[in-house]
């Protein structure tokens, strides 16, 4: 027996999870809020308590958690809500973040419009992050397709204090003081969807990812191309290379390599699908000088399209690797994608995958 | 009185009652804060975070739609009836 593992998938009909004792089998439980769309499911390891971004089309959306994997799930009767000055209403929540170990109870959502919110009572009330929801250049943010979102939230367990975040399509944003102020950090990534091809805000990030080991070193799927930075978003290199293209949405850094990276590339804006038609996920052991395709166990034929949320890394050693499709497969590698292995085929669309141990 | 009739996926949030009787008035915004005075979190469901009613949930005074009325305007009188209820969403 190992390590238990669940691992969390959110659907356009609702969350499912499955559970794992040594990454060998997995059991699935739900759906949970069935019928409803769930963007984002996170395990907080503080408190034991799952969390669920949840979107129903009638009655809008809101935060739901649970204690362990028994307990009842409970919808918060104070979801996250704008101030009723700011004329902005909470569309959806795309993402759930717990804060690090030293901050019992904090937990921060990434919602659509592109705003932070943090609850300090472990996701049960929440407040709008003002600094960002007032910040000077609001009105010239533009939306990505998937509207504008604040998708990604990276907590910093050596500098608490530090929160990256990524919108599309703004960019990268960066509070070294716990969210009282907020800069871009886009430098050298390109937007060649717009007049200036390098903005200071503006571009179109789909996705970053770190390993807490070496937290400077921040990975970016962008609409545009493929970034390392090395200086926590001061500045960023393209590290596209020989990857089939420089599209797509998801990215991960592995838990115990923080050199190796994983991508899921599409052909490209104009044509999202998989590469020639065999979708693989591309992995790089030395942070993108060079990329391999890991598509063992994957079929030949795949016109797979993976969601920014729908591929994650665990904790575990090897590395495992995972990722859902919008059209309902589910698949895992327990050996840094080196082999692949369905665990689901009858899902609905996928949006996100998460993974913890539990 | 004003008499609210409750659509049945709304009961988890009001302790599982479908009608509910308020006091207050004058209007629809009043009736739904008077709700989620009584039940937290119901009114959210109703209205968004600009009480304005949520694009797929229709609300009834009596047997007229609110849209018709003023929406989150309209008038609510003693002795009305207001119905909440998911709107027809799709085909």
């Amino acid at each position: 027996m190992g390590q238990k593992v669940a691992l969390m998938v959110g659907t356009k009909k609702g969350a499912f999870v499955f559970t794992s004792e040594g990454r060998r089998g997995w059991k699935p439980s739900g759906p949970y809020f069935k019928g409803d769309e769930v963007y984002h499911v996170a395990y907080d390891p503080r408190s034991g308590n799952f969390l669920a971004a949840v979107l129903s089309g009638h009655w809008g959306p809101t935060i739901a958690s649970r204690r362990g994997l028994e307990g009842e799930w409970k919808v918060t009767k104070t979801p996250p809500k704008f101030p009723k000055a700011s004329g902005l209403t909470v569309a959806k929540a795309w993402q759930i973040a717990p804060g690090t170990p030293d901050q019992p109870g904090v937990v921060y959502a990434g919602v659509e419009p592109a705003c932070l919110f943090r609850s300090d009572d472990g996701g049960v009330s929440w407040k709008a992050n003002e600094p960002m929801l007032n910040h000077k250049t609001r009105k010239k943010w533009t939306p990505g397709g998937g509207g504008l979102c604040l998708h990604t939230i990276l907590v910093n367990e050596k500098r608490p204090k530090r929160v990256v975040v990524a919108i599309s399509a703004v960019g990268t944003m960066v509070s070294e003081d716990g969210g009282e102020t907020w800069g871009f950090k886009n430098r050298g990534v390109l937007a060649d969807f717009r007049p200036d091809k390098y903005p200071e805000y503006g571009q179109c990030v789909h996705k970053l990812a770190i390993n807490q080991s070496r937290p400077d070193v921040i990975f970016q799927q962008n609409h545009c191309g493929v970034y390392r930075s090395d200086d926590a978003g001061e500045s960023w290199k393209d590290i596209r290379n020989n990857l089939p293209s420089r599209f797509g949405f998801p990215a991960a850094v592995d838990a115990n390599d923080p050199r190796r990276f994983y991508a899921a590339p599409l052909e490209g804006d104009f044509a999202r699908v998989a590469p020639g038609g065999h979708f693989a996920v591309w992995g790089t052991d030395n942070e993108g000088k060079e990329w391999a395709p890991l598509d063992a166990g994957l079929p030949k034929a795949s016109y797979y399209d993976v969601l920014r949320d729908a591929m994650v890394t665990d904790q575990e050693d090897p590395c495992g690797v995972y990722f859902g499709t919008t059209t309902g497969q589910l698949y895992a590698s327990r050996d840094q994608g080196k082999h692949w292995s369905a665990v689901a085929d009858w899902l609905p669309p996928i949006h996100s995958v998460s993974v913890s141990a539990v | 009185m004003i008499r609210v009739q409750l659509s049945g996926q709304l009961k988890e949030w009001s302790s599982g009652m479908s009608r509910v009787d308020v006091e207050s008035g004058p209007d629809v915004i009043s009736v739904v804060r008077a709700l989620d005075a009584r039940y937290p979190g119901l009114g959210g469901r109703i209205v968004d975070d600009q009480e304005r009613i949520r694009p797929h949930v229709n609300v009834f005074v009596n047997s007229e739609n609110s849209k018709e009325l003023g929406r989150e305007r309209a008038q609510v009188r003693d002795g009305d009836t207001v119905h909440i209820l998911p709107a027809v969403s799709g085909g």
